[in-house]
């Protein structure tokens, strides 16, 4: 028991560490518990982590986990980059044999999964049921209690501490690493102080560079040459030293904070085009199934009874991270570009985004082009 | 050297998909794709289901000898490019289906003479492949013939070495790039046989890398 622990504790941090890379579990049914033919029915990816995670925070209840092939890639990641989509959670609840083993057919998503996977979709082409659980694996215990019934911490997408300290790990894991080896073999005394400054800058950057320093990059990066210089004075850094350092912490903070926008949920895609998107409202399609509002981890909606329509009260809050209007069965909501363009939903939902938060759109479209010619 | 682990990152440009293909296969894709075509329609009329067409390029070599496909994917560029390159095709005698492999069971019992796979089933998790060789069985009338080819482990020792020698940096590069990587399927025979299958065939390519079967439904 003691060694599962601490087992599943390594594993635990070498997936926070190395999280950029996929680590797929097997795609299947798995068994929590001693589930029966009307225990609930859950979906997830086959990010390894997060698999054991849902099977941890379930630990006390029976369950049937189907694990989607989501390339190895976590639930948000994966929905929004085109890896966890409608097909993956077809195929699952087709291939898994889930069908076999209970009466009903209604399973649970979790809600990051709505800005890839359709469910009305997902129903018509498999027959399952599907509704959007809670972001975090530790509320589904409490959402199956309250008979799948969303409370609206449940909805929402935190970044709290934790979750920051946990991205910058992940950012300063691999970057440390590489880093390092550079320096092992070609300059090591530098290697220590080097790797210490990805650390604290990967820290920073995370926790406070959008509280204290506003986002800011000029600042950022001045803030970190005076501090990494004056560090290399106090250490007796000679001449090379004293130029390196500052123009290092400088490129590393380049680099931080151009990944950063695409891992957090701070802001959406905040380099390109889209950044300019905003999410606009067609009041005479709204039909007030309050989907958008179900799938919104950042509370930008308001339920509206009286009038059976939804509001877009906190457009501010928006990280166009697209799962209103993936789900929007009335097409009701699209993103409106710059000089009021309106990019449609069947765009949002076929065009997934790219590692840094890009969407695929331009791409998808060259390639077509480019097949038309050929 | 066969090594596809790249064929992830290659299908997410399906512009480069089949040049890369050439170059990863030293060229054995266009016979493996012949064998496939020769054996699921050996004569004009046969009505074949492909699943996994990627550019179709299997798909064109079954239209050329007169067969009438149905031709499933579940990536729409992919689709989107089979389209474009079978669009002069006259007869118009193939049909796309942007969906994936589990959902073949939708297709009405006996309705196909051949179910032709190329490179698809590597793709999938071994349940996914157990699946959809039942329903194949299903949608294939009696003596119909399944064609499938893949990645697979070579049987010899100094050849699974040689493999995973190959495969181990491009699937890393692959990792990074594309988020995922295939994996060669260690029984692919033995999954035909196991879903009822009669093997009539099975041949390796390429340092044993790459493995054709034909096999049929029995009567």
């Amino acid at each position: 028991m003691m060694l599962q622990t601490m087992f599943d504790f390594a594993k635990d941090a070498l997936q926070t560490g190395f999280r950029l890379a996929p680590w797929p579990a097997e795609p299947g049914l798995r068994q929590i518990g001693k589930p029966g033919p009307l225990s609930p029915v859950l979906v997830t990816c086959n990010f390894d982590f997060t698999v054991r995670r849902v099977m941890r925070a379930m630990r006390d209840n029976d369950a049937w986990l189907v694990v989607a092939p989501s390339s190895g890639i976590n639930v948000w990641c994966a929905a929004s980059g085109g890896h966890l989509g409608t097909h993956q959670v077809v195929t699952a609840l087709k291939t898994s044999g889930v069908a076999e083993r209970v009466q009903h057919r209604r399973a649970m998503l979790p809600q990051l999964a709505a800005t890839g996977v359709i469910a009305r979709e997902v129903e018509r082409r498999s027959r399952w049921q599907v509704k959007f659980g809670p972001v975090y694996a530790k509320d589904i215990p409490r959402y199956l209690a309250q008979h799948e019934r969303k409370t609206d911490d449940m909805r929402h997408v935190r970044f709290g501490m934790p979750e920051r300290l946990e991205m910058a790990v992940t950012w300063a894991v691999p970057m440390s690493l590489i880093g390092a080896i550079a320096l092992l073999l070609f300059h090591r005394a530098w290697l220590l102080p080097a790797v210490g400054m990805v650390w604290l800058l990967a820290i920073a950057v995370f926790t406070i560079y959008d509280r204290l320093l506003g986002q800011r990059f000029l600042l950022l990066a001045l803030v970190a040459s005076l501090i990494s210089l004056g560090l290399t004075a106090i250490a007796g850094g000679g001449l090379a030293a004293l130029i390196a350092a500052p123009l290092a912490s400088t490129a590393i903070s380049a680099l931080l904070t151009f990944d950063y926008s695409g891992s957090t949920p701070i802001e959406g895609g905040s380099h390109f085009k889209e950044a300019r998107w905003h999410i606009t409202l067609d009041t005479e399609r709204c039909q007030g199934v309050y989907f958008c509002w179900q799938v919104c981890p950042e509370a930008c909606f308001e339920t509206r009874e009286d009038v059976r329509k939804v509001e877009i009260a906190h457009s501010d809050r928006c990280i166009r991270c697209g799962a209103c209007v993936v789900q929007c069965p009335t097409d009701a909501l699209s993103f409106e570009g710059e000089k009021g363009s309106r990019i449609e939903p069947a765009t949002i939902r076929r065009f997934k985004l790219n590692l840094l938060g890009q969407r695929k759109v331009e791409a998808g479209r060259e390639a077509l082009e480019i097949d038309g010619e050929s | 050297m066969s090594s596809l682990a790249l064929m992830r990152l290659l299908e997410s440009a399906p512009a480069r998909y089949d040049a890369g293909m050439r170059v990863l296969t030293l060229g054995r894709v266009e016979q493996i794709r012949d064998a496939l075509a020769e054996a699921a329609a050996p004569s004009p009329g046969a009505r074949v289901l492909e699943i996994g067409c990627g550019t179709g390029a299997v798909t064109e070599k079954l239209v050329t000898r007169g067969a009438s496909v149905t031709a499933v994917d579940q990536n729409p560029e992919m689709v989107e490019r089979a389209r474009a390159r079978l669009v002069h095709s006259v007869p118009r005698t193939v049909s796309f289906i942007e969906r994936t492999a589990s959902e073949i069971d939708a297709f009405p019992p006996a309705s196909f003479d051949a179910v032709v796979a190329c490179l698809s089933l590597s793709e999938m998790s071994r349940q996914e492949r157990a699946f959809v060789l039942k329903w194949a069985m299903h949608a294939l009338r009696p003596g119909g013939v399944l064609a499938i080819a893949d990645e697979v482990r070579p049987r010899r020792l100094i050849n699974r070495v040689l493999q995973k020698l190959v495969r181990g940096p491009q699937a890393a590069f692959g990792w990074i790039i594309a988020g995922s990587v295939s994996c060669p399927i260690s029984g692919l025979a033995e999954e035909a046989t196991g879903a009822g299958f009669a093997i009539r065939s099975e041949r390796r390519w390429l340092f044993e890398t790459l493995g054709v079967v034909i096999a049929e439904r029995g009567r």
